[in-house]
């Protein structure tokens, strides 16, 4: 293979959804064995860029070349053509739930193929199991993989398409649902991939993660590259997200507004979350706090959180209110797309959908000015950006689909917001629009839990911090912490 | 915080005539241009189709398929589905015509007062709407199994409890809303439309009418939000199975009589109509503006078919191109409009 020809070369692509110009003529390459980070905000157009190399979905007009194979683009499908060149592992997974890990693994796979087109399971399962204990993740071939944890399935995602054997890779946001071990893992077997000549078109949100992976970075804007090819060493973190941005952006830092003497507003007494051993968990929520719930993946910290706002059943203990009636609690759901919005409905409606019962009448009719004002109001609260209230969520952008999600949580004017994963896959503008809600929400007396596996959202936001390990509150953060004091902690090292 | 970057007004879009089309598709209006098109080839074609009688004529005809789409619509829109309602239509009428009509016009010699009759025919329909309910959100059945073989049954049962005989002039009070003309207008038009007004507002203005669409959008969001999902399933089947039961007694009311065929076939029209009115089957997806242009359209065409003397065997077949043609249409409408793709 010649290593100064690019392997991939696209120019002025070039591509629309109805109104938006989501791509407006794109230049980009890739060497080969080369990680290349493709940076830019939530509606940059990494996404449509790396779906249009792929093929997943085409582009409008433009050419580009992967290895031999050339592609003239006009809108039809060309996945097809180069399959066998490129994997683009998605941002959610995209594993079949009623077939086994091993199925998954080698799904259209020629490996575990005998004579007319019959699949040996002995073979499959046989290197599946090889490739397992090869990643260090230990379950059976034989699981299905609907079973799986999040994480689990994000892995099982990438070795899929790693194990196809393509001389290029697109990673789109690959850590979101890993833990640090994880990553330690996929890293790993990045860096030798990238060793054998194999390219990788990398998506993050985690700077740090570009930092340590990626060798080349190329920056988006509004559909147009802003810094191309630029060595990963050039740049710091200041200087990317500037060019992200647009224009200088200071990270926010945490405000305090806890008062130990601020009533309390949920009290969990002698909790535990699923099992019936170990040391019982008692901890108090009060009055313009926001309390951060931090730990390893499978902690429990999830639980812990959707026991406190109710949506789950603690294995023994009860929470309770001081002042009796327990407070209206509004929930942001970990995964936004899964529970989170109706993407066919609009803005208004899955607002709405939050507070049903006091927008409408005795009769149940819900007064129609009384819900565009009150949607109105808190689509305003929540920097929701739609061409009107009626635009379906499904069409607005990532960070947009959460604020939609944050109104709804918001819509009965709740006295506790508990948020899971509050910025998952949201770009750095929308990141921080949604940590200025959360702090004025907490300004505004309320009481505010925030599960996270991000150290940076955790110290930016939280006046006290939780840390959840094994189903247990190990320890707790309060005030003036530092960030190494969180890492150490959440890895459950101090 | 950053201000100044909404644009909340209406109309500010690409173009008002872009924004005027999706409002258009969106609340169901997709079909009534066709609908009007057809009005007037129907016009040029046969004479006597303009005519009142003719007009009013095609609105009874549609009145009981009408009531039955409303209810399918119910468990279409958080993406289920009942075949039984065709069932429904034909075993509520005759249970309340065996059990009213003395024992020489073939009815178990019971005769139960009308209005006892009517109360018998709608509370086995829900009861049967409240059953099928049961099989999806307890049991977990899939509701085209479940319905599938409540359909099967019911039909059997028609002809158990029926002796395999229909019943004539099973009595005034089963019979009064669906023969009966208020002003010249049929009272089965009269109920159709109050009904289609009513269960419209209720779907657009109604925090129940909101739970159907969320559920039927996404079922997660909806019980995160914290709506009553299992409830909102049941009610579903609970309002479809009830509708057809009224469907069932106009149908009952307009021949005079509980016919053991009654409503055969019945089901495919209601789907058709449903789907031609821009209704997903998915879920979510749907008004009842767009539910009566499709039952219209239906009851239109043949209408049309009959008056333009078109062989019998030929009626039925182009019925089917022309359910096909027009779901294409709504299909294509509603991805130019919205931009997403929805399956019918």
């Amino acid at each position: 293979m010649d290593r100064s020809r690019p392997i991939v070369e696209m120019t002025n692509i070039i591509k629309t959804f109805g109104s938006t110009r989501a791509l407006r003529g794109v230049d980009f390459s890739v060497m080969p064995g080369e990680v290349h980070a493709l940076l830019g905000r939530n509606g940059a157009g990494k996404s449509t860029l790396v779906s249009a190399l792929s093929g997943f979905t085409p582009a409008d007009s433009g050419k580009f070349r992967i290895a031999d194979t050339e592609i003239d683009a006009n809108g039809q499908s060309y996945a097809a053509v180069i399959r066998n060149d490129i994997a683009h592992v998605q941002q959610t997974p995209r594993l079949f739930d009623l077939l086994t890990v091993a199925e998954n693994l080698f799904i259209e796979n020629p490996i575990v193929r005998s004579g007319w087109g019959m699949v040996s399971h002995s073979r499959m399962i046989e290197r599946a199991m090889a490739l397992l204990d090869e990643w260090k993740i230990d379950i059976p071939a034989t699981a299905l993989a609907g079973q799986l944890g999040a994480g689990t399935r994000q892995l099982l995602e990438i070795m899929k398409a790693l194990n196809r054997g393509v001389p290029v890779m697109i990673l789109d946001e690959p850590t979101a649902a890993l833990s640090n071990a994880e990553k330690r893992i996929l890293f790993d077997h990045v860096r030798t991939l990238k060793a054998q000549g194999v390219s990788f078109v990398y998506i993050s949100h985690h700077l740090d993660e570009v930092f340590e992976v990626a060798d080349t970075v190329t920056i988006l804007r509004d559909g147009q590259v802003v810094k191309a090819r630029a060595p990963v060493a050039s740049l710091d973190v200041e200087v990317i997200a500037n060019l992200m941005m647009g224009q200088a952006t200071l990270r926010s830092t945490r405000e305090d507004h806890t008062d130990p003497k601020a009533p309390v507003l949920l009290q969990a007494r002698a909790l535990r979350i699923s099992s019936d051993e170990g040391p019982v968990i008692n901890l108090d929520v009060r009055r313009g706090e926001i309390v951060a719930l931090a730990g390893p993946v499978g902690s429990g910290k999830e639980d812990l959180a959707l026991i406190l706002a109710g949506q789950k059943t603690p294995a023994a203990g009860a929470v309770t209110s001081p002042s009796g009636a327990l407070p209206t609690i509004g929930v942001v759901p970990t995964d936004r797309h899964a529970s989170g919005y109706v993407g066919i409905l609009g803005v208004r409606e899955n607002v709405a959908v939050g507070g049903l019962g006091m927008l409408s009448n005795r009769l149940g009719f819900i007064n129609r000015r009384k819900e565009a004002e009150h949607v109105g109001q808190l689509a305003r609260q929540t920097n929701v950006i739609a061409s009107s209230l009626e635009q379906p969520v499904g069409q607005l952008s990532g960070g947009n689909q959460q604020k939609v999600v944050f109104a709804r949580s918001l819509c009965q004017s709740p006295d506790v917001i508990v948020a899971l994963s509050p910025t998952r896959g949201v770009d750095v503008g929308a990141k921080e629009q949604l940590y200025a809600l959360l702090r004025g929400l907490a300004a505004k007396g309320m009481g505010v839990v925030v599960v996270s596996d991000e150290e940076d959202e955790i110290s930016q936001l939280a006046n006290r911090v939780v840390i959840v390990f094994e189903g247990a509150v190990v320890d707790e953060l309060v005030g003036d912490y530092s960030m190494k004091d969180l890492i150490l902690r959440m890895e459950g090292v101090a | 915080m950053m201000a100044g970057r909404q644009d909340f007004a209406s109309g500010g879009g690409p173009s008002r005539w872009s924004a005027f089309g999706s409002a258009f598709v969106a609340n169901g209006f997709t079909m009534y241009p066709v609908l009007l098109l057809l009005v007037i080839v129907g016009a040029l074609v046969a004479p006597r189709f303009l005519s009142s009688t003719n007009l009013i004529n095609i609105l009874e005809q549609v009145s009981v398929l009408g009531l039955t789409t409303i209810g399918l619509t119910f468990v279409v829109l958080i993406g289920r589905l009942d075949l039984s309602l065709e069932g429904i239509v034909g075993f509520a009428p005759m249970l309340a015509a065996v059990l009213m009509a003395p024992a020489t016009a073939g009815g178990y010699g019971i005769e139960l007062p009308g209005w006892a009759g009517l109360i018998v025919a709608l509370g086995a329909a829900g009861l049967i709407g409240i059953f099928n309910g049961f099989m999806v959100v307890r049991v977990g059945l899939n509701p085209f199994i479940s319905t599938l073989g409540l359909l099967v049954l019911l039909r059997g049962g028609i002809l158990i409890i029926s002796n395999g005989r229909s019943i004539y002039s099973p009595g005034r009070a089963l019979t009064y809303l669906g023969s009966e003309r208020l002003l010249g207008i049929p009272l089965s038009v009269v109920v159709f439309l109050v009904v289609a007004v009513l269960v419209g507002l209720i779907f657009q203005f109604h925090r129940y009418g909101r739970a159907l669409y969320a559920v039927g959008g996404n079922e997660e969001a909806a019980r995160a939000a914290g709506i009553n999902v299992d409830r909102v399933i049941w009610s579903a089947f609970f309002f479809a199975g009830l509708l057809a039961g009224l469907a069932g007694i106009l149908m009952t009311g307009r021949l005079d009589s509980a016919v053991t065929t009654q409503g055969e076939g019945i089901i495919f029209s209601a789907f058709a109509a449903a789907v031609i009115g821009g209704v997903s089957l998915g879920g979510g997806k749907g008004n009842i503006i767009g539910v009566v242009s499709g039952v219209l359209l239906i009851g239109v065409i043949n209408n049309l078919l009959t008056l333009a003397q078109v062989p019998s065997f030929y009626v039925q077949a182009s019925t089917g191109a022309v359910i096909i043609v027009a779901a294409v249409l709504t299909t294509l409408a509603s991805r130019r409009s919205t931009g997403m793709k929805t399956r019918t």
